[in-house]
């Protein structure tokens, strides 16, 4: 390496340059970057209705527009032609005077009536044109991967599921994270006897979070249960007041906790939280996570969002491990000890200097998190647990497959999906291991 | 290693105390009242339609057979104004209900008046007969007698369940409505002008401060957790002495059940863990003797590749090319036996060749789940051993590299392999519930699976602390195993 290297060295371009080397990897890179444009595009790929449509004299945009939209269309002499529903009408059979179709002209939970019953990809496929008659389905309209029973369209089924094992995959290791990264963090940094704090101090903090949970939870159980019966954002939103009060508790007590001048109460006591984090990695890693995901889909409410949020609280262990692993060792290094000489409060010295230092093995923890949290997902919709029946999911497509063994489309299809986007996230993530550590190259 | 063993033996305790309240904590929040639904079973058994007062009876003593009389844990926080004797409320909606309304008021004495004047409004309503009032007031139809006392006792029933105070005003108009207009209704004016009277004060009370006073219930041994754990010495034994309770699907005791079903998952699972050894072994070997070889690179990209393949789309694809009649119809799709052409008197021998082809598919999708895994670590594993200053050693004194390899080398490298014994147990209670369900075997996945789908949570939870248990036994197995295996290891 040249002098000239050496000066601009950094490890992420290190790591960079090392991750290209690995042309596969290379490769489901940029495939991940196509899924993910696929799935934020997937209401524009696969639509039943139209991108852009002059009908009647009207310029209309429906694939753009919400679902409940309603336009009415007027004669030229002013009096009422139609109403168009945008949710019940059948924009396939309009006579529109220009029309750009979706490339896919079907919506996944959109039921072909006249395609029921397990219709081929190669199959003979009806259509009903816009004079009312029934006819073999043109080029444009034919359901290009086939359909399950009752007639929706399995292209755009895939497409939308996209999104939702895209969806599972963010939120749910992006709470696995969260949780991992501090409780690591700190266990890490603080071990059993770094954390010192008076004792008063230390008991204070644990009566505020009894009261925090009291008011935060105990009081407010109503208040956010009927923000998540409004929607998963108000219910969002009533939790992150929760939140708030139990840090706000735990704020006020530890505050009142320094108007005490009791001598015997302001000996300096350990705070054990390396045992804490310790004990509740291997509780959790004690309980089959398949079977304990299952129970817990068993007893809340069906929906793909709880389903996220399950597999995110229950996927924390290893990001943790990994996090402690690195924090333990960094915080003996010099960096962090002249931080701390320089009088940074533990905070900052943690996530400012330590932890940003400490992601590299944790970043791949979460990329192979992703992939068996998409596992998982698509396992429970298989089965039919904690997905809702109505949401047109890869592993739901698959169930529907097995059900009926003569619809092998039913089966190939969304199976090679789940297992494409599986193999990337897992391709991608072995190969940062070994560009981020090459100790680990095996 | 003794003392090692008892020490890890004695952290299950707290373990298991965590494990436990997590599943009893995740019972007592499942939806659905247990007690209906063994009632409604119980009932369907009976001959005669029963009236109410001995379907409540039967009721009423389920409730106490169950535990559910009692409070729910040793202790409970609530607010001052809830009373600490809430949990002797029978409907699991009425406390429910109750409950909401007093975090609402802050005024229990209001609450329960009001609850017990509904109460009473209901008992007097149940009087009520139809038949005897058109016999008394012949100028109104039967019809329209029956349909008035009907709605009544719909809206008395939607107002023990609601807490929404629209709604009580809602159904309160209505019954005024109701009962103000037939004259038959006069039994229950008293208790209605009650009730009215009592709603009036309910949301106005000036006690709203007591439900922001936390408040600590002691309700002793008493309670339904230790039941549950211990048992009450009588009919009910407790969890610690293996008594997990009674399935809500059928009435029978669940360790009858898991009995039944444990074997053949057992059996599954050990053989394909058996035969993922067989295989995975040699290619892990192979491939790390032949490191970076042509062969090696490629053994690696179809393992990496066969690892990312979800067993149940491995599962759905054998069935749809060997056991469909539009591919190849090798074997049957689903069960593990036959039951035109199956006798259970049949030796052990006959019975496993009758059994054979039903268990091939299953079998490898089983095996194929852990042998990529498996062959990975062995590969791993192996290159670390290889490069070690011993087997230089060996090669250096001419020992053959066949013996290098097998001898020296591959006792080594079979460390790792060990952990994945620590699943085996664990997998015979939970099965593995997607491949059971796919191929239709009768063990404990379809078990669990079908629990799940009719809401059997004693099934349920009774699975899940014991696969628990059995994780933790497993890993403690595995890591005596190392300690045996590698007298390096010791745990002092």
């Amino acid at each position: 390496m040249s002098n000239q290297n050496l000066e601009n060295f950094s490890f992420k371009k290190y790591a960079w340059n090392q991750f290209k080397k690995d042309k596969i990897a290379l490769i489901c890179l940029y495939l991940l970057f196509l899924l993910i444009g696929i799935a934020v595009l997937a209401p524009v790929i696969a639509n039943e209705r139209p991108l852009y449509a002059e009908y009647k004299g009207y310029t209309l945009y429906p694939a753009f527009s919400s679902e409940s939209r309603t336009d009415s269309i007027f004669k030229e002499n002013g009096s009422l032609d139609e109403v168009l529903q945008y949710d019940i009408t059948d924009w396939r059979t309009l006579d529109f005077k220009k029309v750009v179709w979706p490339l896919i002209p079907y919506s996944p939970e959109g039921m072909d009536r006249y395609n029921r019953d397990y219709v081929s990809p190669s199959g003979k496929q009806r259509f009903k044109n816009k004079d009312g008659e029934i006819t073999e389905a043109p080029k444009k309209f034919r359901h290009l991967l086939g359909t399950d029973g009752i007639g929706r369209d399995l292209a755009s089924g895939l497409i939308h599921g996209t999104r939702i094992s895209l969806m599972v995959g963010l939120v749910s290791m992006g709470i696995a994270s969260l949780i991992g990264i501090i409780l690591g963090a700190l266990a890490g940094f603080f071990g059993d006897n770094k954390l010192k704090m008076p004792r008063i101090k230390y008991h204070f903090t644990l009566i505020g979070l009894f009261f925090g949970f009291f008011y935060g939870f105990g009081q407010r159980k109503y208040a956010i249960s009927d923000g998540f019966s409004e929607g998963v954002v108000s219910g969002m939103v009533e939790l992150l007041i929760s939140t708030g009060i139990i840090i706000l508790s735990v704020t006020i007590f530890r505050l009142i906790s320094r108007l005490i001048k009791i001598n015997k109460l302001q000996e300096e006591t350990y705070v054990p939280i390396d045992t804490f984090v310790s004990r509740g990695i291997e509780l959790l890693n004690s309980i089959p996570r398949l079977l304990l995901i299952i129970t817990i889909t068993a007893v809340v409410e069906r929906s793909i969002w709880i389903v996220m949020i399950i597999i995110g609280i229950t996927g924390w262990t290893g990001i943790a491990r990994f996090t402690r692993a690195e924090l333990l060792r960094i915080r003996s290094l010099e960096f962090v000890q002249a931080a701390q000489s320089l009088g940074f409060s533990s905070a900052r010295t943690i996530f400012k200097h330590a932890l940003p230092n400490a992601l590299a093995p944790v970043f791949v923890s979460i990329a192979f998190g992703i992939a068996s949290a998409i596992l998982i997902e698509s396992g429970l919709s298989f089965l039919g647990i904690g997905v809702p029946d109505d949401i047109v999911t890869w592993g739901s497509l698959l169930n529907l497959g097995r059900q009926n063994l003569e619809a092998w489309w039913l089966i190939i299809y969304p199976g090679m999906a789940i297992f494409l986007t599986i193999t990337i996230y897992n391709m991608i993530a072995e190969a940062s291991r070994d560009a981020l550590d090459p100790r680990l190259k095996s | 290693m003794l003392r090692y063993t008892i020490q890890r033996v004695l952290t299950f305790i707290p373990m298991l105390i965590a494990i436990s309240l997590l599943s009893f904590v995740i019972s007592i929040n499942a939806p659905g009242d247990p007690v209906e639904r063994l009632a409604k079973s119980a009932e369907s058994e009976g001959s005669a339609q029963e009236q109410s007062g001995a379907s409540k009876k039967i009721k009423a003593e389920l409730r106490k057979k169950l535990g559910l009389d009692l409070p729910i844990f040793y202790l409970s926080i609530a607010d001052l104004s809830t009373s600490d004797t809430l949990y002797k409320i029978q409907d699991k909606y009425h406390k429910a209900t109750l409950e909401h309304l007093t975090h609402k008021s802050g005024n229990w004495q209001l609450v329960s008046d009001y609850y017990n004047e509904l109460l009473n409004l209901q008992s007097i309503h149940l009087k009520l007969n139809s038949k005897e009032i058109h016999s008394s007031q012949d100028e109104l139809d039967l019809n329209t007698i029956n349909e008035a006392v009907n709605q009544v006792g719909f809206e008395i029933n939607s107002l023990l369940e609601t807490s929404d105070d629209t709604l009580i005003n809602l159904a309160l108009n209505k019954l005024d409505n109701k009962i103000n207009n037939y004259s038959f209704f006069n039994p229950l004016l008293a208790s209605f002008g009650n009730i009215k009277s009592i709603n009036n004060n309910l949301f106005t009370s000036s006690s709203k401060w007591k439900t922001y006073v936390p408040k600590i219930n002691w309700y002793g041994s008493k309670n339904q957790y230790h039941l549950w754990l211990f048992g009450n010495g009588k009919d009910r034994k407790g969890l610690l002495r293996g008594d997990f309770g009674i399935s809500y699907i059928d009435s029978q005791p669940i360790s009858t059940k898991i009995w039944q079903k444990i074997g053949i998952s057992f059996s599954l699972s050990l053989i394909s863990i058996f035969i993922a050894y067989l295989i995975s072994i040699p290619i892990g070997i192979y491939s790390a003797y032949k490191k970076d070889s042509a062969v090696d690179k490629g053994f690696s990209l179809i393992l990496f590749i066969l690892y990312s393949m979800p067993s149940f789309f491995v599962g759905t694809l054998l069935l749809l090319q060997f056991a469909n009649p539009d591919n190849l119809a090798w074997f049957p799709v689903s069960g593990i036996q036959d039951p035109t052409v199956f006798d259970p008197n049949w030796s052990f021998w006959a019975k496993i060749k009758h059994r054979m082809p039903f268990l091939i598919l299953p079998i490898i999708t089983y095996t194929y789940g852990s042998f990529a895994f498996l062959s990975r670590i062995m590969r791993v594993g192996m290159i670390d051993i290889v490069s070690q200053d011993y087997i230089r050693t060996a090669r250096a004194k001419g020992l053959a590299e066949g013996k290098v390899i097998l001898k020296h080398a591959l006792r080594n490298s079979l460390l790792p392999v060990i952990t994945v014994f620590a699943a085996i147990f664990p997998m015979a209670i939970g099965g593995s519930i997607i491949i059971e369900v796919i191929f239709s075997i009768p063990g404990m996945g379809v078990e669990v699976y079908n629990s799940i789908l009719n809401y059997d949570y004693p099934m349920i939870i009774t699975v899940f602390t014991l696969s628990g248990f059995l994780t933790m036994v497993g890993y403690l197995v595995a890591d005596l195993l190392y300690a045996v295996v590698d007298p390096r290891i010791s745990y002092k």
